[in-house]
């Protein structure tokens, strides 16, 4: 391939000697971040005499892995209501929510949790469109059997083919249903004396003991009185969200955690209850009854007696605690946005200063960004990328490595700004995806392979992030192009080889990626390339990055059409990455998303608007390789 | 020699293959919303197996509106050829861009004879039951069975495509001729018996068939039937109706031999028996997500000496005799174990042309990155 010769490589925008502001400056703003960062780490300031803290750290089993009943509280609450902690009651915490669910039925069915957006389900329950999107479970309890109804008919129709209302009122029914389950799962929903009925059971057990002893029928006083009991600790069982309680095994062997109904039963075998069984009953007698003393004792015990017997697990559920409240990618998001207001500032005044604090505060968010990508790879115990949310980070984590190392290339300020709004806007997309349940979930049978997970799917998604970093800096040069009065043809030059250098990279890693997925395939179901929508989506990333590469090679495009292609490829990757999980076949469907479908048209036609921009005149007039 | 020097000069440009990428492009997406309706086996069929892709209903006739894949798949190994030829020249500098168009002929190539030479087949089985057969759930065969020895069965099978012509069809070994009446792509069977029901013979005489339009979805098989008619010589001896619906062979006899009649998915014989012992099917605790299949079954191959127990589960298959069995799904409550059976003499060449590809791609781009590397310094 021959190369254009260039003259030199583009001046850095710095002066020649470095004054004291900005040298110091960048790293007294860095020194402010650092403090806010820190101090967020902390976890949250009591709103009560409850301390709310320990008990958002006590391991569950949920959704087949172990985690702080915090992550229960908020993933549950999320799923409800789109949101991460009540309104209502000065933003009340998630895991006071759980509480509430848990221990005070009649108050949380008060609290208005449940997102109703659609205007056909509203009327179904009677309410007519309004601004209030919230509603409390009193409110839809007159209603509950004819949604039932609604939503059993919906789950028959097959799920590509369903209405708007009919994914709408299934969604409402999932909803209700957790709100059951989390409602009775430590304990049945209008219970109020638990350690009283507990007690009142052991007592029932000894009676039926001597009756079996003495050999009485077996419709005697003494069993029937346990029949009601036994029905009730299946109810829990069946409908338990969460398993609390755990019966560590002898050494070297798994811990089996248990729901509360059989933890209540196995009293019939042993001589005493589980701790766990009383310790949540005084809990949740404690926190119903309004004292604080009481529920934060029996806390206390219950958690030293889980250090001595599940370390492991304690510590796992502190150090996702601990995540949870940090809340890593939110902090790295606002940082994002700071460098790009900054990288932006940079061109307008005082570039040296600005750009080297962008450039700082760009480091600082990456680190950030790093650090809660490796919290996740620790406490899964797997690659980066295991579903579409982490891919989301992941992605935003790979494009803004690539745009560090341009930026220390070429000191431009675009590597910055190109990182920041990239960064900026996966993680707002990663944002938006936590919101359909656990984010961490368990890895399904046949995609459970930590050697492909770790490569093939990661190229694939270094393939995203490289191909969305060509298109930010194709968006770029197309806007400069039109707007910026500096531009000039080593300007044009610069971008161009940044944007070449880039697809070469795109195209190794996703057809890398793209193969490593066949091969995947070929060694699961013997077929190495099966026309699936999302092979076919990263084939036609694979194809479009060669089809740039190949133009160029011809010289059959000019540099500003090559840039129309590089941002052309925001598009197809955009497709091929939410696109195809939209169609709801093939092996890649892991989900449903209806507004993202919108997001989706709207990105598409602003990537449109930013190829127009190569059809207006430019700023400085054209220049001879036809840019 | 000037003028093919010309054609083929012509047929290397640079163009063609931005031509043939385009194309391919279009057909992956136009393809790929074509599943959604047609299922992925049919809108394959259609978009990527074929030469042409026709346009029906607007014109009385039908009409070719795009190249389908084979086409763009010949035109591009033409380009790739010619620029072998004409194009790439043959210098240290582009190692990497020959290893890489080198290892893309060898990738169409070998794509091309796995479309051809592939065939994969479905083997469900029951825990505890032997067997020594796959099929393909959708294809269909008419089987007759010479079971008038006790040990050995003879099977005639022919295809359903065959019946569907509705010709006299005869077979060597078989002291009959089958006359298709009638035959129905995709059907119906109803316990009413029809007034027009030509069978006078079997169950179909107490059954109805009715005819319904055929289907490509990925969740749904057609039910073949027909009614075939069994001459000996000119003496009839009765019209049946088959179906692979009916689920059980109808039996007759003729000269002294007893035949079984079986309109059932297409069969590949293996020469071992298969026999599943146990089937794990976990979950992860307290959820519904699979975490594990996995199938343990033994194989008997008395001609090659083998019998010994094998594990078959997700991402480890059994490759054995030239094919490979591959843990694909399961049902009855986890008694059932439904294997994959894949066999692809062509299987190597994705590997072998992928990591030409990867290289000459490798070699290319870090000469770049060198080369800049040292013009920064």
């Amino acid at each position: 391939m021959k190369k254009k010769k260039v003259s030199t490589t583009p001046p850095s925008p710095e002066p020649q000697q470095i004054s004291w502001t900005t040298k110091w400056v960048p790293w007294i703003v860095i020194g402010i971040l650092g403090i806010y960062l820190l101090s967020a780490a902390r976890p949250p300031a009591p709103r009560s005499a409850f301390r709310m803290t320990p008990f958002g750290q006590l391991p569950v089993l949920n959704g087949g892995r172990i985690k702080p009943l915090d992550t229960v509280a908020r993933v549950s609450l999320l799923l409800i209501s789109g949101k991460q902690s009540v309104r209502s009651q000065g933003r009340m915490p998630a895991i006071e929510w759980l509480a509430n669910v848990m221990f005070k039925a009649s108050e949380a069915n008060d609290t208005r949790v449940f997102e109703i957006n659609d205007p056909d389900v509203l009327g179904l329950i009677g309410i007519q469109q309004s601004k209030e999107r919230f509603f409390s479970f009193n409110q839809l309890h007159p209603h509950l059997t004819e949604i039932e109804r609604q939503a059993i008919q919906a789950n028959n129709v097959k799920a590509e083919l369903r209405s708007r209302f009919q994914r709408a009122v299934l969604n409402l029914g999932s909803k209700l249903m957790l709100y059951h389950r989390l409602q009775n799962t430590v304990q049945l929903a209008d219970e109020k004396n638990v350690r009283e009925g507990l007690l009142e059971f052991e007592r029932k057990l000894g009676k039926a003991m001597d009756a079996h002893m003495k050999n009485m029928s077996s419709d005697s006083d003494p069993f029937t009185a346990l029949a009601h009991d036994l029905d009730r600790f299946q109810f829990l069982n069946h409908s338990a969200e969460f398993n609390p309680l755990p019966l560590p095994g002898s050494a070297g062997e798994k811990t089996e955690w248990i729901a509360m109904g059989d933890g209540a039963l196995m009293r019939s075998r042993l001589p005493l209850y589980h701790p766990g069984v009383l310790a949540f009953a005084d809990m949740g007698d404690a926190y119903r009854n309004d004292n604080p003393s009481a529920f934060n004792a029996a806390l206390l015990d219950y958690t030293s007696w889980l250090k001595e017997r599940v370390p492991d697990d304690i510590a796992h559920a502190r150090h996702e605690f601990t995540f949870n409240t940090f809340e890593p990618f939110y902090k790295s998001m606002v940082l994002y946005v700071l460098v790009f207001i900054l990288a932006f500032c940079s061109w307008l005044f005082a570039p040296a200063i600005f750009n080297r604090t962008a450039f700082a505060v760009l480091l600082l968010a990456f680190t950030v960004h790093t650090l809660g990508l490796f919290s996740r790879i620790i406490l899964q115990g797997r690659p980066p990328v295991t579903n579409l949310y982490s891919s989301a980070i992941f992605v935003g984590w790979g494009a803004v490595l690539l745009g560090i190392i341009l930026e220390r290339l070429f000191r431009r300020g675009i590597g910055s700004m190109v990182s920041a709004v990239i960064g900026f806007l996966t993680l707002i997309v990663a944002h938006h995806l936590a919101s359909q349940g656990d984010t961490m979930e368990m890895m399904r049978a046949v995609l459970d392979s930590n050697f492909w997970l770790a490569t093939h799917v990661v190229c694939i998604t270094i393939g995203y992030s490289s191909t969305f970093l060509s298109g930010a800096l194709g968006a770029v040069y197309l806007a400069r192009r039109v707007w910026d009065p500096t531009w000039n043809e080593d300007a044009a030059e610069a971008l161009s080889r940044m944007v070449y250098g880039i697809v070469c990279f795109s195209t190794f890693f996703s057809f890398l990626g793209t193969i490593l997925g066949g091969i995947w395939a070929d060694q699961s179901w013997g077929r190495f390339w099966g026309w699936d929508p999302k092979e076919n989506g990263a084939l036609m990333i694979v194809l479009w990055n060669v089809f740039i590469l190949h133009a160029r090679w011809g010289r059959l495009a000019k540099q500003k059409s090559i840039m129309q292609m590089a941002v052309f490829g925001n598009v197809i990757t955009a497709f091929s990455w939410f696109g195809v999980n939209m169609l709801g076949i093939g092996l890649h469907s892991y989900g449903f998303m209806d507004k993202a479908f919108v997001w989706l048209m709207i990105f598409t036609v602003s990537q449109l608007a930013i190829m127009g921009l190569a059809y207006a005149s430019p700023k400085t007039g054209d220049f001879q390789n036809g840019a | 020699m000037d003028k093919l020097e010309r054609i083929v000069d012509r047929l290397a440009s640079v163009k063609l293959t931005l031509v043939c990428l385009g194309l391919t492009m279009v057909l992956v997406v136009v393809g790929t919303l074509a599943q959604v309706h047609m299922g992925t086996f049919a809108a394959q069929k259609v978009y990527f197996n074929s030469f042409w892709i026709y346009q029906h209903g607007l014109l009385p006739f039908k009409f070719p509106i795009l190249p389908g894949g084979l086409t763009v798949g010949v035109i591009w190994m033409v380009n790739l050829l010619a620029a072998f030829a004409a194009r790439f020249k043959y210098t240290k500098r582009d190692l990497g861009i020959l290893i890489t168009h080198f290892g893309l002929i060898f990738l169409l190539l070998g794509q091309f004879l796995t479309q051809m030479l592939a065939q994969e087949s479905q083997l469900p089985i029951e825990i505890g039951q032997t067997k020594n057969y796959s099929e393909s759930p959708r294809e269909n065969e008419l089987a007759i069975v010479d079971k008038t020895d006790a040990e050995h069965d003879q099977v005639t099978s022919i295809p359903a495509p065959l019946l569907a012509r509705k010709e006299t069809i005869r077979a060597s070994g078989l002291p009959f001729t089958i006359h298709v009446h009638k035959f129905f792509p995709n059907s119906r069977i109803t316990m009413t018996p029809q007034l027009t029901s030509p069978a006078t013979q079997g169950v179909g005489a107490s059954m109805g068939v009715q005819e319904i339009p055929p289907v490509t979805t990925d969740d749904e098989i057609n039910i073949v039937s027909a009614y075939i008619e069994i001459k000996e010589g000119d003496k009839s001896l009765g019209t049946w109706l088959v179906s692979s619906d009916l689920g059980a062979p109808q039996s007759f006899s003729i000269g002294g031999r007893t035949f079984e009649i079986y309109l059932r998915p297409r069969r590949h014989y293996l020469p071992f028996t298969l026999t599943l012992k146990e089937f794990h099917h976990d979950l992860y605790p307290g959820t519904e997500i699979p975490k594990n299949f996995s199938s343990l079954v033994h194989i008997n191959d008395p001609a090659a000496q083998e019998s010994r127990d094998t594990l078959i589960y997700m991402n480890h298959p059994l490759r054995y005799r030239g094919k490979t069995y591959y843990q694909a799904s399961f049902g009855k409550n986890n008694t059932l174990s439904v294997f994959q059976v894949v066999e692809n003499p062509a299987w190597l060449t994705p590997y072998i042309s992928c990591t030409l590809v990867i290289l000459g791609l490798a070699i290319q781009f870090l000469m770049h990155l060198f080369a800049f590397a040292k013009r920064r310094a």
